[in-house]
């Protein structure tokens, strides 16, 4: 039997056996950041994002959520889902977040449940229930060794929840751990540029597009300067 | 039709009534009097026929009443006549569902449909003043077309009045001005006119009348004329929406309780419909077989209550946020008993708003909400929430903070930040650290077990505050640091805590 016949075989008892499954894009949420919407036009809708930086140095993967939050919670509601309960609420406000769109879930010590089960079953309540613009998963604070034990199958079915909805699903985290299930990954690091007397007044902030679904080539990087101010 | 049931000299009435339990025996003829007014200045506020007719008038003093020794004095009691009120209204209420409590002392009836019932008109009017008399009280009824003609009927005429329907203009007519609501200056005017009954106000001309006295003058020729048609204003008697079941067994176990709750919840929340209602509030009782040592407070007791930010009537959102949090106590003894209650409230009718954001369901969102509860738990170590709309303290206290219930209906608009701040990742609660200075400057500082060299640091910047309370004062230095890791610069921020002379780590620049 030649190839093609045997398609044709296949095709009439599996009519979408070798249909291809095309994504659309269905929009992004804007970062606020210039350099990054530039790159990509923001964080996309009905895909999951993950922005990675190092816990130990300064990175800037924080600035970059609260940034992405503070242009969000102007059109939509927002929950952020802090398994590290690390949000700082004064460069929230500083940052223009409006909290009256905004659920902040602080996954707590006082349950015997691991934050990052804590996080996932969260992140997964508040994408049945459909309604927020962004649910943002903060488990960056959390060990590295911990978060690599998440399976690919658990990314996999999170990537296919949020496809059906019309939210961003954003993890903030150390190291890219989704692989293709991502729609977006974004790496930052951050380098403080230059030492204004005994103040930090700029840092360096550097970004690599390591992945996007919707766009490629994918890797390019960008160099900006990110002010400081303190809160 | 309409009924009035109106008794006259109430408060009289009322204060033999609290007096004497058998008013209606020889008490009612004897002469009796209220007092009102200030302990030296009493004056009489409301007599009886009996008094009148010994010479006693209103606006006496006390003195000159007590010279007549058989009276009956009395003060007069706000809470005698309120009791005589509800007493009448309960006796009206027999009568028919829908009953106006128009004065102290007067009632008002709709008797439509009610002539099955009670027979002709005539019979109805004597039963109610049977009815009236059986409680101990000397009223007058009358029944009209119309509302006002009956009340009119009943003040200004004693035992039964039944006016005729196109005749209570020929009916009031006798009656003095005086009886209509009308202020002092508008009777003088009247009675400068020489207008004294009803008769004579009803045939004022129209025009002439409201040009001298306005529409109040052509309300009250109207109301003396029988032809001021109103709305009867019922009662509504306050409705209590409460169910409750007794187990026959006291149960153990949640499937057993959350089968009767779903019942109980379906038949409230059908109640709550069919009167048009929804509930802001639910409030649980749980009545135990024996006392739970766990709940001191409650006694035998366990009782919860939800504050709903939307009024609510779906069995089913009710019932998952009481099964939520049902799940996560245990009570120590058996449940005997369940009452549930609804705390009543007008439903939302809500327009949707094409231009505004997409927003969780509010019904839903209650729900999702008690399940991410029961996930990372109600509150923290401190107490604060774990979940909800972030609020910051009015206070200078570095990362102080509360938790308010996350709503949809209260959006605000905030505005834009200019410049992106560079963002601070809260290490809570602060890791304690151990700083090495060189001069005043820190030069070492202890991360993740080991010692970082400072490359760059800034500060001190010094704060203080609640002082004046030594159990919360606070006293810090803050430091902007920027420590060499083995991942690249790592800016932080620490603080050294003057009052527990200790270093901090409170967060990291990131």
């Amino acid at each position: 039997m030649n190839p093609a016949t045997l398609r044709k075989v296949i095709e009439t008892k599996l009519p979408l056996a070798f249909a291809v499954y095309e994504r659309k894009d269905y929009g992004r949420v804007p970062t606020g950041i210039a350099k990054i919407d530039n790159l990509v036009s923001g964080v996309p809708l009905r895909a999951l994002t993950e922005i990675c930086g190092s816990s130990l140095a300064s990175s800037g993967k924080t600035s970059v959520l609260v940034s992405l939050l503070s242009r969000a919670t102007k059109g939509r509601y927002c929950a952020l889902i802090d398994a590290g309960d690390s949000f700082d609420l004064a460069s929230g406000r500083a940052a223009g977040i409006d909290f009256s769109r905004f659920l902040w879930v602080r996954c707590g010590r006082t349950i015997k449940l691991p934050p990052l089960e804590q996080a996932f079953k969260v992140a997964d309540t508040l994408l049945q229930s459909n309604g927020f613009g962004l649910i943002a998963v903060d488990i960056g604070s959390l060990p590295e060794k911990v978060v690599r034990r998440i399976p690919l199958s658990t990314w996999f079915r999170f990537s296919r929840v949020v496809e059906k909805q019309s939210s961003a699903l954003v993890f903030v985290e150390q190291e890219s751990h989704a692989a293709s299930c991502a729609g977006l990954v974004v790496r930052v690091q951050a380098q403080p540029s230059s030492l204004s007397g005994k103040l930090f007044s700029s840092l360096n902030l550097n970004v690599e597009i390591v992945r996007d679904r919707m766009k490629k080539p994918v890797r390019s990087t960008s160099e900006f300067s990110f002010q400081t101010q303190r809160v | 039709m309409f009924a009035c049931l109106y008794l006259p000299d109430f408060p009289c009435q009322a204060a033999l009534i609290a007096q004497y339990a058998d008013a209606q025996g020889r008490s009612r003829y004897h002469p009796a009097a209220v007092l009102d007014g200030p302990k030296n200045l009493q004056r009489v506020f409301a007599l009886n026929d009996a008094a009148r007719k010994i010479g006693i008038k209103l606006g006496m003093t006390k003195l000159q009443v007590e010279a007549c020794s058989e009276i009956w004095l009395f003060k007069r009691a706000a809470k005698h006549e309120a009791s005589a009120h509800a007493q009448l209204f309960e006796c009206a209420d027999a009568f028919s569902p829908r009953v106006e409590s128009t004065h102290p002392g007067t009632v008002l009836l709709d008797l439509s449909g009610t002539e099955k019932l009670f027979g002709s008109l005539e019979n109805t009017a004597a039963k109610l003043l049977r009815d009236a008399e059986s409680g101990g009280f000397v009223s007058h009824v009358a029944i009209a077309s119309n509302p006002d003609t009956a009340q009119y009927a009943a003040r200004g005429f004693s035992g039964i009045t039944v006016v005729p329907i196109g005749e209570e203009a020929l009916t009031l007519s006798r009656l003095s001005v005086a009886l209509l609501p009308m202020a002092a200056e508008v009777l003088e005017t009247l009675e400068g006119w020489g207008i004294h009954t009803f008769k004579a106000l009803a045939g004022l001309p129209e025009g002439a009348l409201i040009t001298r006295l306005g529409q109040a003058g052509l309300h009250l020729q109207r109301l003396a004329q029988g032809r001021v048609i109103r709305p009867l204003l019922p009662v509504e008697p306050a409705q209590r929406f409460v169910e409750t079941y007794k187990f026959d067994d006291p149960i153990e176990t949640l499937e057993s309780l959350t089968f009767v709750l779903d019942r109980l919840l379906q038949q409230l929340c059908t109640k709550l419909r069919v009167h048009s209602l929804a509930t802001r509030e639910l409030r649980l009782t749980l009545q135990l077989e024996v006392r739970q040592h766990n709940d001191a407070g409650n006694g035998e007791q366990y009782r919860h209550s939800w504050k709903l930010p939307f009024p609510a009537q779906d069995k089913n959102v009710l019932f998952n946020l009481i099964r939520l949090d049902l799940q996560k106590h245990t009570f120590s003894a058996p449940i005997k008993t369940v009452i549930i209650e609804a705390l009543p409230i007008k439903p939302r009718f809500a327009q949707a708003n094409l231009f505004a954001p997409p927003s969780p369901e509010a019904e839903k969102i209650e729900i999702t909400l008690a399940r991410i509860r029961g996930i990372v738990g109600s509150t923290d170590l401190n107490a604060i929430s774990c979940v909800g709309t972030p609020k910051i303290a009015d206070t200078h206290k570095p990362d102080s903070f509360t938790l308010e219930a996350f709503s949809t209906t209260n959006a605000s608009v905030a505005e834009l930040a200019t410049m992106t701040p560079y963002t601070l990742r809260m290490f809570r609660p602060a890791m304690e650290t151990t700083v090495k200075l060189s001069g005043a400057t820190p030069h070492l500082v202890r991360l993740w077990s080991k010692h970082r060299r400072v490359i760059a640091a800034s500060g001190p910047w010094c704060s203080s505050g609640d002082w004046w309370n030594k159990a919360m004062a606070w006293e810090r230095e803050e430091w902007d640091v920027a420590l060499k890791t083995q991942a690249g610069v790592g800016l932080y921020r620490i603080y050294f805590d003057r009052i527990y002379s200790r270093w901090f780590l409170e967060g990291m620049f990131d």
